[in-house]
């Protein structure tokens, strides 16, 4: 069954959560991703997909990758881009978020992408203003673009992901990107793993339909990928983990623990790293087996596709007004 | 001691199989390989056996004692318990197998202590263990190194004598460890309710004036813990039940199905709060001394399997904090050299027999930590100790090997004494010296 058959468009006016979609939906987002990634390697990147479309970086929490990695989306798409960022927002001046919302809405925007430390901020931004939202992570709910582009990175080294057997091993229990990720490799058939210690994963991860190790050898036998998340700092401090040392130990991505994996599993990480912590720097580095330089170029082109088809219906929406 | 020796005319006593009968065993390279009635030192003659025949003239052989819990003193403690002289008692006491777990003085909290440790255990000739602290400190704030020490040969991790005051901490406590397999060791006591308790509530504590905890606290402690267990599938091990409180709870929680263990101390199986009335400063241990009725509910629980494993809880103090009255002195009692003796009381007193008593000294932690010795079976290393049961002897501190002198059991009359200890095949105590 193709979309061809069915003549299928693309049909979602925002993107805050992965189970929105269905996997024709997501073969959608993989071609255009794969037609703007070529693109992006030409001199001339840019295109007009979105042009006399305002985009605006609603970023509540602080980001650079995310943010510049949206920003030159939407660009290289024609729109126009602009980047409002809370730490120099009226939100830190006691404005409620509802109002700041409502205020930028009233400029008119055709995009609103948006970062919030608040589980459903997204929606509740979308369902506010009626504006076409990107979720670009709400808390520790979910990522999609996220999730997209990593799936995308890995079918162009590894071709279709179902029967693939990929690990994501780190902090599940606080991660909107693990979320994502396993919704949507669920969606394309891969064996999802994950592996954490018991303090780090959700109580009801084994319902996520993925496989729930603790033990990284065992996680790793046979995978094809393998995911490391960030172990952020605070984790320590609030008792999760004992130390770095003794999380690298057990957790930790090395050459010598990739031997239990496939020979060709690839590794990826979703940045910002810490070397010697999730991941050692020696295999980061490895250019063989590494994809996160990859998962970069590919953000820019997936976030391409995800605008230009969520761009495109807003701006049908419009003129149909 | 030959590679290939026979113990005959022995009562073997193997609380493992239940086995009570007049026998003998046979242990080649450390390993136990043949036992029972048939085991006859004329078959052995007519085998051509050439290894050592050794007569018990009848004497118990039971496997070694089992103590999950002792300490030693921090090193260059002017007269303090170093490993050679608690390895000495404990090996006078039957005692084959010996953890030192961590308490306020050594914390044992870091994979680098125990390793350091683990480096002096090698030549000792009775097996030693350690028990990490769970805790940094053992403050019940921060979780120590528990896959490290694990991995360093931690046999579990134990919060000492502390509570944890913070549920967010246990729950991760005995999540984490969860990953490792690793029981976690938790004193059933309360942070606030048992804060600078030194006896249990009672007419007696009232009337002596005494700071006294509730022995609901235990309950309230075997509660909460089991409940998180409950949530995180972790292993707990409840440090030391006192109270009959403690062991319905106990029990309630055993009933839902947790994987839950559980050791007391012989101090609390044979003493009870009157003993304390003297106000001796030997008498001041942690938990308390307990009224009479928790220390039959404790005997019920050791014969009916709901706790696993009695520990001598063996503590060496400096004399300085024992030359004190009642309410000032450290809380503690040496116990390696006096754990069968008191246990052994029991059974004379009728309260257990012979096998129930021996259990939570033999297979109950052997069984519960997944140690292969404490059994008296083909295939077992050869831990054993004879034992004559009836000697009589009076327990004096300063006769003991221990260096310390801050007993509880000072000048208490036993009946029950080891003959000789055999580690991994090899004698390392006999009486005849």
């Amino acid at each position: 069954m193709t979309r061809a058959e069915f003549n299928y468009d693309f049909p979602h006016q925002r993107l805050v959560s992965i189970t929105d979609l269905n996997p024709l939906d997501v073969d959608i987002l993989f071609e255009r991703a794969e037609h703007w990634l070529s693109v992006c390697r030409t001199p001339s990147k840019k295109a007009d997909a979105l042009r006399g479309l305002t985009q605006i970086n609603l970023f509540f929490e602080s980001s650079t990758r995310t943010q510049a990695s949206f920003e030159i989306a939407g660009k290289r798409l024609g729109a126009d881009v602009v980047n409002f960022s809370a730490a120099s927002s009226s939100t830190s001046k006691g404005e409620t978020l509802l109002d700041t919302v409502r205020t930028l809405s009233a400029m008119n925007p055709d995009l609103l992408v948006v970062r919030h430390k608040a589980c459903g901020a997204a929606k509740f931004i979308s369902d506010a203003t009626g504006i076409a939202v990107v979720n670009a992570g709400d808390g520790m709910n979910e990522h999609p673009t996220q999730a997209l582009l990593d799936a995308f990175t890995l079918t162009q080294r590894l071709g279709p992901l179902g029967g693939r057997r990929i690990l994501i091993v780190g902090d599940i229990l606080h991660s909107r990107v693990a979320r994502s990720g396993v919704q949507l490799l669920n969606i394309l058939g891969a064996q999802v793993r994950l592996c954490a210690p018991s303090t780090l994963l959700p109580l009801d991860a084994d319902r996520w339909g993925a496989e729930i190790f603790h033990d990284l050898d065992n996680a790793l036998e046979g995978c094809d990928a393998v995911m490391a998340l960030r172990l952020q700092r605070e984790r320590m401090a609030a008792g999760y983990i004992p130390s770095s040392r003794e999380y690298f130990r057990f957790y930790g991505l090395t050459h010598q623990r990739m031997e239990t994996a496939h020979p060709e599993a690839l590794v990826l990480h979703p940045g910002p790293m810490n070397r010697g912590v999730e991941i050692d720097g020696a295999l980061a580095d490895d250019e063989e087996r590494s994809l996160i330089l990859d998962q970069v170029e590919a953000g820019v082109a997936m976030r391409m596709a995800v605008l230009e088809a969520i761009g495109t219906l807003a701006r049908s929406n419009e003129a149909r007004r | 001691m030959s590679e290939r020796f026979a113990i005959l005319n022995a009562r073997l006593v193997d609380p493992a199989s239940g086995r009570d009968e007049a026998g003998g065993l046979i242990v080649e390279h450390g390993v136990i390989t043949e036992l029972g009635q048939a085991v006859k030192g004329s078959r052995l003659v007519d085998d051509g056996f050439d290894g050592e025949m050794i007569d018990a003239r009848g004497a118990i052989l039971a496997p070694a004692l089992i103590d999950l819990r002792a300490a030693i003193e921090p090193a260059w403690t002017p007269g303090g318990e170093t490993l050679d002289s608690l390895v000495a008692a404990a090996s006078a006491g039957g005692i084959g197998t010996l953890v030192l777990a961590p308490n306020d003085a050594m914390a044992l909290d870091t994979p680098e202590t125990l390793r350091a440790f683990k480096s002096e255990f090698r030549p000792r000739p009775i097996r030693l263990h350690l028990a990490g602290g769970a805790t940094r400190d053992l403050a019940g704030e921060t979780m120590a190194e528990i896959g490290l020490m694990t991995e360093v040969g931690a046999l579990y991790v134990s919060q000492g004598d502390n509570a944890i005051a913070d549920t967010r901490v246990l729950r991760n406590l005995l999540s984490y460890a969860s990953g490792f397999e690793t029981f976690v060791a938790l004193r059933p006591c309360d942070a606030t309710l048992g804060a600078g308790a030194i006896a249990t509530e009672s007419e007696w504590a009232a009337r002596l004036g005494l700071a006294a905890e509730p022995s609901i606290t235990e309950r309230l402690a075997i509660d909460r813990a089991a409940a998180i267990a409950e949530l995180t599938g972790g292993k707990l091990m409840i440090d030391r039940v006192s109270t009959d409180e403690g062991c319905t709870a106990l029990a309630r929680a055993r009933r839902r199905g947790l994987e839950i263990g559980a050791t007391a101390a012989i101090a609390h199986l044979t003493l009870n709060d009157v003993d304390a009335a003297d106000l001796s400063a030997s008498k001041r241990i942690t938990p308390p001394l307990r009224g009479e009725e928790d220390r039959l509910a404790l005997v019920e629980a050791i014969r009916s399997g709901l706790i696993d494993a009695i520990v001598s809880d063996h503590r060496p103090l400096p004399d300085a904090t024992q030359d004190q009255p009642f309410g000032d002195a450290a809380p503690g009692s040496i116990g390696v050299e006096s754990l069968l003796g008191a246990l052994l009381g029991l059974v004379h007193d009728g309260q257990l027999d012979l096998i129930e008593a021996l259990r939570p000294v033999t297979s109950g932690p052997a069984d519960l930590l997944g140690l292969k010795q404490g059994r008296l079976e083909a295939g077992a290393p050869a831990d054993m100790a004879i034992i004559d049961g009836d000697a009589p002897w009076v327990f004096h501190a300063a006769d003991s090997h221990s260096n310390r002198r801050n007993a509880i059991f000072e000048s208490r009359r036993f009946q029950g004494q080891v003959l000789k200890l055999f580690v991994n095949g090899a004698m390392v105590f006999t009486s005849d010296n």
